[in-house]
């Protein structure tokens, strides 16, 4: 079966553990627990009739307290960028991030999400700040780890175009 | 021990393996071919619950986790060109076979040509340091939320305050429209608010009003002053008073409403109309029937008003001339309370029938002692006027002792007390009267010229009532309104035959008779209209005097045959004498006695 390193990256409290585990186990919790490190998930996803495991690398969030290591985004295959709708401040960590990786392992697929459509009334991320990030050739995907809204499909698009795209030779 | 050194087999030292056991770290050698990895030493119990009990000391990485499978399969210098340097994985997380949660770090590192894998069960330290960050992120989080809120209430106040800013303007442009005047009273009676046109009204402008007590900076009359006072003090939610004289480079007359702030009960709404025009005009078409007490607007009395207005600007002594019932002493009043000294005493003294010790006495008081039946200090009316008015009625009656007195007062200004020597200082306008021609009193030698002089600084001659026939119904409807008012009567006005009968009525008692003949007419009357029948018989009945000129001018030979051919056709009845000449009995006894007639 083919075998996909996806990291899951953004800001701290963003939602990507939220993100793995509502898409792992379908489950949500409202408490906040931060990842420290890195954990490792997988669940196999089909794309055009071909099956695929992907292997989740759950980061932890980026912040002045902690920095990416570099190494840990070595060998992947795509990537998903989390923003937090509420906090406008996770959009320039996730084109910090998006810099970081480019700078690492290359042009590789990626897909961004801005988490917490729950709290729509409460985001800071307006449309302009979307529309530049579409401007830079992002995908943006809206969803909730809370409601399970767009989980699925951020996945499964990124499965699609990480299929798609050309398998880079490991550094 | 030289750590480079090849032979070195640390498998079969148990001081190596206690260590390892101490420490919690499996250390795993990897093959040349790097394909698999073996065991050193004995592994901590966590790393056997992990991979399951095997016999066999080499290890298949592919039973490993993800992120060990990922590392070992990253390119390390440490193991290739750079022996000597460590690399740590950083920490991951993965469960033993029971599902407990183990936070691991693998390190590679290479001791001679020997590749080795460390990896380490994170304990305490690493658990302390994941607190740490989470109360951190906890915090940053908190401090977003707080800071969010501050954000979203200072959006919501700013927008209040660009609404209430709006408010503002809508509003004071709306006043500005509408050239309404008001001033806002803070709690403690100092202005925070006045629209531009009450700043015009009171001509001032905001920088010497806004913060200052209302009554330090409204340029109000002193008593008005207390009277707003007294209004803002009152519990009553709307006030209203005025109109008032405002001062200031623009006099006006405002009326003055004070409403209570509903929103903050200690302010005050004044809201002040500008009612000068209409006050001037009321002024106007009031000064062309009334002033003070007097009524008419004959252009004798308008005549008179004015000359009331201009004496009483000045501080002189003032002669009023008239015969008696004209008004003397309402002029005398008027006087009085148009100049300054409105708010001092005035004072009325009849001057006339008193012997000269009485009037002395009672015009500048005596001590104890002084005559029979002093028995206490007395002041007399100057010192009671002090200040004021003392208005001199019949001064040309007093006596000559009393004349001398009085010019000495009027000279200097003070006044000596009978039985006493020390003068006393007074400050009071004399305003005398006479019915007298005191000229002719002067050339007779009953007045002393230097007296007259002194008191006759200012001259008002008050015509007699049939010299101002015009004011008769004006009169005579002010007295029906006076005495209703007092008698609690109704009687609604005067027949027409009534009012041709006071018109062509001589008067000689002027307006003191037809006063008197109203009251009695209204005493009489018993429907709504004063009829003829109900007026005295005096005026009722004797025919209209024919002709007007019948009035005895005070001068001359002629007015003393006029009196005694009137005595001879009355057959020497003086009564009858005095009214077929349209004089009172009073006014022709006293003109007998003055031409020295002596009627048997």
């Amino acid at each position: 079966m083919m075998q996909k390193k996806v990291c899951m990256l953004g800001g701290f409290a963003v939602g990507k553990t939220s993100l793995v585990r509502r898409f792992m186990t379908n489950v949500f919790s409202d408490h906040y627990q931060t990842t420290i490190g890195v954990t490792v998930e997988k669940k196999s996803v089909s794309v055009d009739n071909r099956d695929v495991m992907l292997m989740l690398w759950d980061l932890y969030g980026e912040d002045e307290l902690q920095r990416v290591r570099e190494s840990y985004l070595r060998g992947s295959s795509g990537y998903i960028l989390v923003m937090d709708g509420t906090r406008k401040a996770t959009v320039d960590t996730a084109i910090a991030l998006q810099q970081t990786v480019v700078r690492t392992i290359g042009t590789v697929p990626f897909v961004s999400i801005i988490n917490k459509s729950d709290r729509r009334a409460d985001w800071e991320i307006d449309e302009g700040a979307i529309e530049q990030l579409r401007e830079r050739g992002w995908t943006v995907l809206f969803g909730s780890a809370k409601l399970g809204q767009g989980v699925e499909e951020l996945f499964a698009l990124l499965a699609t175009q990480m299929v798609s795209a050309p398998v880079l030779p490991r550094e | 021990m030289n750590r480079q050194n090849s032979d070195f087999e640390p498998v079969d030292d148990p001081l190596f393996n206690r260590v390892l056991s101490t420490l919690d770290v499996v250390v795993l050698e990897r093959s040349d071919n790097g394909d698999a990895f073996h065991l050193r030493g004995l592994p901590p119990e966590w790393w056997c619950q992990r991979v399951g009990p095997t016999e066999s000391p080499v290890l298949n990485s592919l039973q490993w986790s993800p992120f060990l499978q990922d590392y070992v399969a990253d390119h390390h210098p440490a193991w290739d060109d750079k022996p000597g340097t460590i690399e740590k994985s950083g920490p991951w997380m993965e469960s033993d076979r029971q599902g407990c949660i183990m936070t691991l770090e693998a390190t590679a590192l290479s001791i001679g040509s020997r590749r080795l894998l460390l990896i380490e069960r994170l304990g305490a330290g690493f658990a302390q340091m994941q607190a740490i960050v989470q109360r951190a992120r906890e915090k940053m989080l908190a401090e977003d939320v707080t800071m969010k809120s501050h954000r979203k209430a200072e959006t919501s106040l700013m927008g209040q305050l660009e609404a209430s800013e709006r408010t503002k303007d809508d509003a004071l442009a709306l006043l500005q429209h509408l050239r309404l005047a008001a001033l806002v009273l803070d709690e403690r009676g100092c202005i925070t608010f006045a629209s531009d046109r009450g700043l015009e009204i009171l001509g001032c402008t905001a920088k010497h009003m806004i913060g200052l007590a209302w009554d330090q900076v409204l340029p109000l009359q002193p008593q008005d002053r207390s009277m707003i006072r007294e209004m803002i003090d009152a519990s009553s939610a709307d006030r209203k008073v005025g109109p008032l004289y405002i001062g200031g480079p623009r006099p006006a007359w405002v009326e003055m409403e004070v409403h209570r702030d509903l929103r903050q009960p200690g302010r005050q709404i004044v809201v002040l109309n500008d009612r000068t025009e209409l006050h001037t005009l009321r002024q106007a078409l009031s000064e062309q029937a009334s002033f003070h007490d007097l009524v008419g607007k004959s252009r004798a009395m308008l005549r008179t008003y004015q000359l009331v207005r201009d004496v009483a600007q000045v501080d002189t002594t003032v002669l009023i001339e008239g015969e008696t019932g004209t008004g003397k002493e309402l002029i005398a009043r008027a006087i009085h309370f148009s100049s300054a000294r409105t708010h001092k005493p005035f004072i009325a003294a009849n001057c006339a029938g008193l012997t000269d010790s009485i009037l002395t006495s009672q015009l500048f008081g005596h001590k104890r002692g002084a005559f029979t039946g002093a028995v206490t200090d007395q002041q007399g009316l100057f010192e009671a006027a002090e200040g004021g008015t003392l208005f001199l009625d019949e001064i040309g009656d007093i006596p000559p002792p009393v004349q001398t007195a009085l010019l000495r007062v009027l000279q200097e200004k003070e006044i000596t007390r009978l039985g006493e020597a020390r003068p006393r200082k007074v400050d009071v306008r004399v305003v005398a009267a006479t019915h007298h021609n005191l000229s002719e009193d002067v050339i007779r030698g009953s007045f002393r010229a230097d007296l007259l002089y002194r008191i006759r600084v200012a001259r008002i001659q008050l015509p007699p009532l049939r010299e101002r026939r015009e004011d008769i119904p004006l009169l005579a409807h002010s007295f029906l309104s006076q005495l209703c008012a007092a008698t609690g009567k109704t009687v609604d006005d005067l027949s027409p035959d009534t009012l041709r009968l006071l018109m062509s009525h001589v008067w000689p008692g002027n307006v003191r008779e037809l006063k008197s003949a109203i009251e009695f007419a209204v005493i009489s009357c018993k429907g709504r209209d004063i009829l003829p029948t109900d007026l005295p018989p005096e005026i009722a009945a004797v025919p209209v005097a024919p002709n007007p000129s019948t009035w005895i001018p005070l001068s001359g030979q002629d007015e003393k045959s006029k009196l005694l051919a009137a005595l001879a056709d009355a057959k020497g009845n003086r009564t009858e004498a005095a009214k077929r000449l349209g004089v009172s009995r009073a006014t022709f006894y006293r003109r007998l006695v003055e031409l020295n007639i002596h009627p048997s």
